[in-house]
């Protein structure tokens, strides 16, 4: 392969809005500037619950494109994000998923932490240099907000306030699947590695749910009236009702598909936020898909699951068979989304265009007008991605 | 504790053959049969059950659960699955005597599958499986057999019981 001139850009967008380089998927060189771009950039990136970690010294570890980060809930009750590096030296400071600590040391000095990040000791400081002040080595924290209970981060001073980035359209259905009012109660997660991109991961769209998803028509589970709406910086909401069957023939124990919700017409839910988390709420399942690119191959997708503080037992059992059954990388009805994700970067390691049509009226135009099983509301999500990342489209 | 006979012993090590065999055979009527109608399936991850958090990648709390796990592999996902051949690799570490009218046994599994497109061989999971199996009749049966898999984070989707 020819070395490529520095001035040279890394890739030249098509011409028509409805096409997307499949190089997109597999060039690793775009990685570091993905990072730089998008993960360090001005986007907010949804960290932890706070019924994952509810309990004063509670933690959860997390990346952050590919710098280890923690949230901790401090004994004031806050709930901060820090970069997961002694302010000493550098080394990790947590090296479990989760736990509660009451300090946070490193082994490798002794180095103390409080839940709150403040440097509460260091062992033979009287020989430090003269200006030393524990004030200045408090642990490195990101700039926060919360909405209903989920803390977001970002890394720039310059990203819009969280609920202005993500729009009423995205969070006022994303306040619905986090129980209304944030009230929620963490009932487990699957993890799972997927073989693709992280953009192969949440590039998934309306046309592909009626025809992909073989258990729909199988357990004559119709899609009912519904919505998508797209923003302008790539966020994405589905939303529609429910019909559920009087009788599934195919199963023997249908009460996994009871909706128990009161509102059949916001049965389905499904939240995509920029640049790869999912939210869903279908039926009766509360769902958060924290998702974690591995480098330019491989994402990290972690289902967290929840019930609601208000439930009682039945619910609570129901919402846990259901989304133990239903949802995730074992589910019924999303094992197929699983598959595909793998058969994408298989797929797109050819050349020419991944090219999207249901939905698109003028190739040569971005259209936020999507109707609900359009595949086209994906594509401001990718003008949005090639502006960030300053890819000229061809003239 | 009182002992354990060669002959339950035996009894719980052949049931556990006939439900690997039976996955790696794909041979989902073979695996329900290793149930009875008390049955119960989940698989789960450690962090999950150590933490007391309650959701599996897997839960067939019934046995009509069961049956649907034989609907699901056979009849729903099978054209969209990607195929994978499975090899279970399974040591009983530990019985214990009856209670709650069953046998409770203990192996510890790994499981290494093949893709077809590739043929290369990888590590699927690891971990124990947890069970209480009823040898009151001539067969023994899974009252209850719980997978626990260290491997927190799958390296891939799971289309078949492990």
């Amino acid at each position: 392969m020819a070395n490529q001139r520095n001035d040279e850009p890394l890739l030249i967008w098509p011409k028509k809005y409805n096409e997307v380089p499949k190089a997109v998927f597999e060039m690793e060189e775009l990685w570091p500037k993905e990072l730089n771009a998008i993960f360090y950039g001005e986007e907010w990136h949804p960290i932890v619950h706070h019924a994952e970690i509810p309990n004063p010294g509670d933690y959860k570890a997390a990346e952050l494109g590919e710098m280890p980060i923690f949230a901790v809930h401090g004994e004031d009750g806050e709930i901060r994000v820090f970069q997961n590096t002694c302010t000493h030296r550098g080394t990790a400071l947590i090296t479990e998923c989760s736990g509660n600590k009451k300090e946070f040391e490193c082994p490798y000095h002794r180095w103390l932490f409080s839940p709150q990040g403040e440097l509460v000791g260091c062992p033979n400081s009287q020989e430090f240099t003269a200006d030393f002040d524990k004030k200045d080595f408090s642990l490195h924290q990101l700039r926060s907000e919360e909405f209903c209970g989920l803390h977001w981060v970002t890394m720039s001073d310059k990203t819009p306030p969280l609920k202005d980035y993500l729009g009423e359209s995205f969070y006022e259905p994303l306040g619905r699947i986090l129980g209304g009012d944030g009230r929620l109660k963490l009932i487990g997660y699957q993890k799972i590695m997927y073989n693709c991109n992280w953009k192969a991961y949440c590039d998934n769209d309306g046309y592909h749910a009626p025809l992909l998803h073989k258990a729909f028509a199988l357990l004559n589970w119709q899609g009912g009236k519904g919505f998508q709406k797209v923003t302008e910086n790539g966020h994405l909401a589905f939303e529609s009702e429910i019909k559920v069957p009087d009788k599934v023939e195919a199963l023997k124990d249908a009460s996994v598909l009871d909706f128990k919700g009161t509102d059949t017409s916001s049965g389905s839910i499904v939240l995509m936020s920029f640049p790869l988390t999912v939210f869903s709420k279908h039926m009766d399942m509360l769902n958060v898909r924290y998702a974690f690119p591995r480098g330019p191959k491989g994402t990290e997708v972690h289902y967290a699951y929840f019930t609601h503080e208000d439930d009682d037992d039945e619910m609570i059992r129901h919402r846990i068979r259901q989304s133990s059954n239903l949802l995730g990388p074992c589910g019924l009805v999303s094992m197929e989304d699983a598959s595909v994700f793998s058969r994408i970067d298989k797929g797109n390691k050819t050349p020419g265009n991944a090219i999207f049509q249901k939905g698109v009226e003028d190739e040569y135009k971005l259209s936020f007008t999507v109707k609900q099983n359009d595949e086209s509301g994906n594509l401001p999500r990718w003008e949005h991605y090639r502006k960030i990342m300053g890819f000229e489209r061809e003239k | 504790m009182s002992k354990i006979s060669a002959e339950i012993i035996q009894k719980i090590e052949q049931l556990n053959r006939d439900y690997i065999c039976a996955l790696d055979a794909l041979d989902m009527p073979t695996w329900l049969a290793c149930f009875n109608k008390r049955g119960q399936y989940t698989f789960i991850a450690e962090e999950n059950y150590r933490r007391n958090l309650p959701i599996a990648f897997m839960l067939d709390d019934c046995y009509e659960r069961l049956q649907d796990r034989v609907t699901q592999v056979v009849d729903i996902q099978s054209d969209s699955t990607e195929h994978y051949q499975t090899r279970h690799f399974t040591q009983l570490t530990s019985v214990t005597a009856p209670e709650d009218g069953g046998y409770r046994a203990e192996f510890n599994f790994s499981v290494y599958y093949t893709r077809r497109d590739t043929n290369q061989t990888q590590l699927l999971c690891v971990g124990r499986y947890f069970d209480l199996i009823d040898i009151s009749n001539a067969c023994a049966s899974y009252i209850d057999r719980k997978v626990v898999t260290d491997t927190n984070v799958l390296p891939r989707y799971i289309a078949y019981p492990v």
